[in-house]
């Protein structure tokens, strides 16, 4: 179980983030919305322990979260990688610097879960697709098993089809694997579709935290209803009739 | 007056960007042009936006983000005045007034340059600019995805009432079909540089014939996605 | 602007404070006895110890290196550089007297250089990849590698020997300027060339330029207000570095064509352990550097705020 408790992060005189507390419990998701600067990325600085906070604490399992070697997707597929190297010795590093024996068919499983072909690992980024570039990075994240993996905007990059498409595997790999999701997203349908849990976050603070069913239908704050109803405008969530 | 280009193409060192492609509007239109990235929407509304032009038909374009309409060295009133310029048209404070109102862009300062403005409202104030001469077309690359909901959901309703009170027709570009669905009455779906299907957006919703279309229609809805 | 500007300050009275510390430093340790150069260079070549010791205790060589350098120093803030210790006159008129011949010689270089250099990269530029952009690049290449030695004997051979159309040593006519000029602008002209054309291609490839175009902005205007300023601001950047091949040119621009500017100044000053003389060419050399990229990084900051991260 992930544990966010009282954290603040200050910087440059300025608090980017302010008293925000939530858990997250294994195999569970929870999707962080918001507007850029509310601090999302922030937010999952402080958690990987990039980001120093004022105050606060953030655990696994009540131990740092760096002891779970927590796994990060981000948004850039292709700048995730190193342009030098095929995908495939980019892939290895989690497993290396964590000294672990690769497991030959825990990698055809996965590549086999992601839709990732074996022939793809052998090319650089700029070779593939930028779907075919994040479900490999979602790969990556997931080689060493990780109980607990932070998307940072996973699905911005791709188009609408191939978010979707991708979304489903993300969901399909976390029912396999059992981890622990954490998705920052600006996409409320996203949230709403595939997250147990949505947090609103705004100015730093967490405005808004519900269920996500419950959020989509009726936010208990203004805010929250302005994310909805624009949603609705931008046809990211459908009214429901 | 229809607007209608025919046979628009493009290629470049050899590669077909867009097969020969017809787009008509009606007067006041709103138009969807929808498909997968790399299935040459934007080239398409390139082409189309600079044979309008060549031709004398009053058009104008809003590119996807403001980073590719704005020189960051020079302040927005420059632009502004050097867009009045282009259209032949003298500096008028009314115009400018009514059309910053329109997209709630009045308060900001135009001795600035575009980077002291936050991107929303960089984007709002292209699209000021594009609707200075009051054109017969407008054409928009994904006007969304550089901003944030909020400020994206507030542009499509400020520019949805704007262009109603005009007879402006509008393109609206986007691999959305969700967004583009919301907004046009009208859409014309890509594939592989060509437009493979074009019918009014309940048809197409309803049953898409093609299956890019199919595709498009299967993931709409983040609520309904097929398993 | 005024914090930027104090900050720029500072940064300059550093860089001058440690030029002078690493100027007296590297002439107090190098080889050789300096009190035996300066005597030999006064006195002629057989000198005795009483002469020895008596010039190292008037230029304070006895006292040990930080009462030297302070003794050295602060009269020098003062702008009072010392008198020479082989003739003992007082450097400054020397040093102002060499200015005058080699600051019209360098204006007149950049010049030069600019006004070939300028309408080279606008021609090439033209058509990106023509032979006319790639004969410029081609010159352009030559122009870089040839040592402005080797150029300025060439030109002394072709235009005073073989034409005897110019007078080739000496600074007495206008006419004496020329090939010394040509010889520095030439290559000048060559760097300005290439720094300008890739400065234009890269201006010209920004993504914001084809939305002017179907704006209806003229090409013209294009080209004046949003190509030009930004293929500007490379250009800006470098041309204080630019500055230091110039002076470099200078040094042997001079030496070749027998000109008293102040190439010959501290070349002799060198060769004649003139140690207030070499002091004091090392620190003005320094001050125009200081200054020239201090007039630069402001206009650098007029032409791209973007630096400071705010706006007017």
């Amino acid at each position: 179980m992930l544990k966010v408790e009282n954290i603040s992060v200050r910087r440059g005189g300025a608090t980017t983030l302010k008293d925000v507390s939530f858990s997250l419990a294994a195999e569970r998701t929870l999707a962080v919305v918001g507007e850029s600067g509310a601090g999302k990325s922030t937010l999952i600085g402080a958690i990987l322990g990039l980001v120093r906070c004022a105050s606060g604490r953030v655990s696994w399992n009540d131990e740092p979260v760096g002891k779970c070697r927590p796994a990060l997707v981000m948004q850039e597929p292709r700048a995730a990688f190193n342009p030098r190297l095929s995908l495939c010795r980019s892939l290895m590093e989690p497993i290396m610097a964590q000294k672990l024996v690769m497991d030959a068919s825990r990698l055809d499983r996965l590549c086999q879960s992601l839709e990732v072909h074996l022939d793809l690992l052998d090319r650089r980024p700029d070779q593939v697709s930028i779907g075919q570039a994040q479900r490999v990075g979602i790969l990556r994240a997931l080689i060493a098993a990780p109980p607990l993996v932070l998307f940072d905007e996973p699905l911005s990059a791709l188009d609408a089809v191939t978010q979707k498409h991708t979304a489903r595997l993300i969901a399909d790999m976390q029912a396999q694997e059992g981890f622990a999701a954490l998705i920052v997203t600006h996409d409320l349908g996203y949230a709403a579709a595939f997250a147990d849990e949505i947090a609103v976050l705004r100015a730093g603070q967490i405005e808004e935290f519900a269920a996500a069913q419950a959020f989509v239908e009726e936010p208990q704050t203004d805010y929250g209803r302005t994310l909805r109803d624009a949603a609705f405008a931008l046809g990211a969530l459908e009214r429901v009739a | 007056m229809t607007i209608a280009a025919h046979g628009l193409s493009a290629e470049r060192s050899g590669r077909t960007l867009l097969h020969p492609t017809n787009v008509n509007l009606k007067p006041g239109e709103r138009v969807g042009l929808v498909g997968a990235s790399g299935s040459g929407k934007s080239t398409l509304g390139h082409v189309l936006v600079d044979t309008l032009r060549a031709r004398g038909t009053s058009v104008a374009h809003v590119p996807q983000s403001p980073d590719e309409a704005l020189d960051p060295l020079r302040s927005m009133a420059f632009h502004w005045r050097e867009a009045e310029q282009a259209l032949g048209l003298s500096p008028d404070d009314a115009r400018r007034a009514d059309l910053f109102n329109a997209l709630q862009i009045a308060d900001s300062d135009l001795r600035k340059r575009p980077w002291s403005w936050s991107r929303g409202m960089q984007q709002r104030f292209v699209i000021a600019m594009a609707l200075i001469g009051t054109p017969d077309l407008l054409v928009m690359d994904e006007p969304t995805s550089a901003l944030d909901p909020v400020v994206a959901a507030g542009t499509m309703g400020l520019l949805d009432a704007y262009l109603r009170d005009r007879q402006t027709a509008l393109l609206l570009i986007t691999h959305d079909l969700g967004l583009a669905a919301r907004w046009v009455s009208r859409l014309m779906v890509m594939e592989a540089s060509r437009i493979v299907e074009d019918a009014p957006t309940p048809r197409l919703l309803s049953t898409p014939e093609t299956k890019a279309a199919k595709a498009l229609c299967a993931h709409r809805n983040w609520l309904e996605l097929p398993c | 602007m005024i914090r930027i500007f104090a900050g720029l300050l500072a940064r300059a009275v550093v860089v001058l404070t440690g030029t002078a510390l690493a100027t007296f430093a590297l002439l107090w340790h190098a080889p050789g006895d300096p009190a035996l150069s300066i005597a030999q260079a006064r006195y002629g070549t057989v000198v005795s110890k009483e002469v020895l010791d008596f010039i190292r205790a008037e230029a304070g060589f006895d006292d040990g290196f930080w009462t030297a350098f302070w003794a050295w120093l602060a009269p020098l803030i003062q702008g009072d550089f010392g008198q020479s210790s082989v003739n003992g006159r007082d450097v400054w008129p020397d040093l102002l007297t060499a200015m005058s011949y080699t600051f019209p010689l360098a204006l007149v270089s950049l010049g030069l250089g600019l006004a070939v250099s300028v309408p080279l990269a606008l021609i090439a530029t033209r058509r990106p990849g023509s032979w006319m952009d790639r004969s410029a690049v081609a010159l352009a290449s030559v122009g870089v590698a040839i040592p402005a030695f080797w150029l300025g004997q060439l030109l002394i051979l072709l235009f005073a020997v073989q034409l005897g159309w110019l007078p080739a040593m000496g600074a007495e006519r206008t006419a004496h300027s020329i090939l010394p000029a040509m010889t520095l602008g030439f290559g000048l002209a060559a760097s300005l060339t290439r720094i300008l054309r890739s400065g234009i291609l890269e201006a010209r490839g920004q993504s914001f330029l084809p939305a002017f175009h179907r704006r209806g902005v003229a090409q013209r205007n294009i080209a004046r207000d949003h190509v030009a300023p930004h293929a500007a601001v490379p250009v800006v950047t470098v041309l204080g570095l630019e500055l230091a091949f110039l002076l470099e040119g200078l040094v042997v621009v001079e030496v070749i064509f027998a000109r008293p500017g102040l190439g010959s100044f501290l070349v002799n000053a060198i060769f004649a352990r003139d140690f207030p003389k070499v002091q004091a060419m090392v620190i003005l050399a320094a001050v125009i550097f200081v200054v020239v990229n201090l007039l630069i990084d402001l206009i650098y900051r007029i032409l791209d705020p973007r630096m400071d991260g705010r706006d007017a």
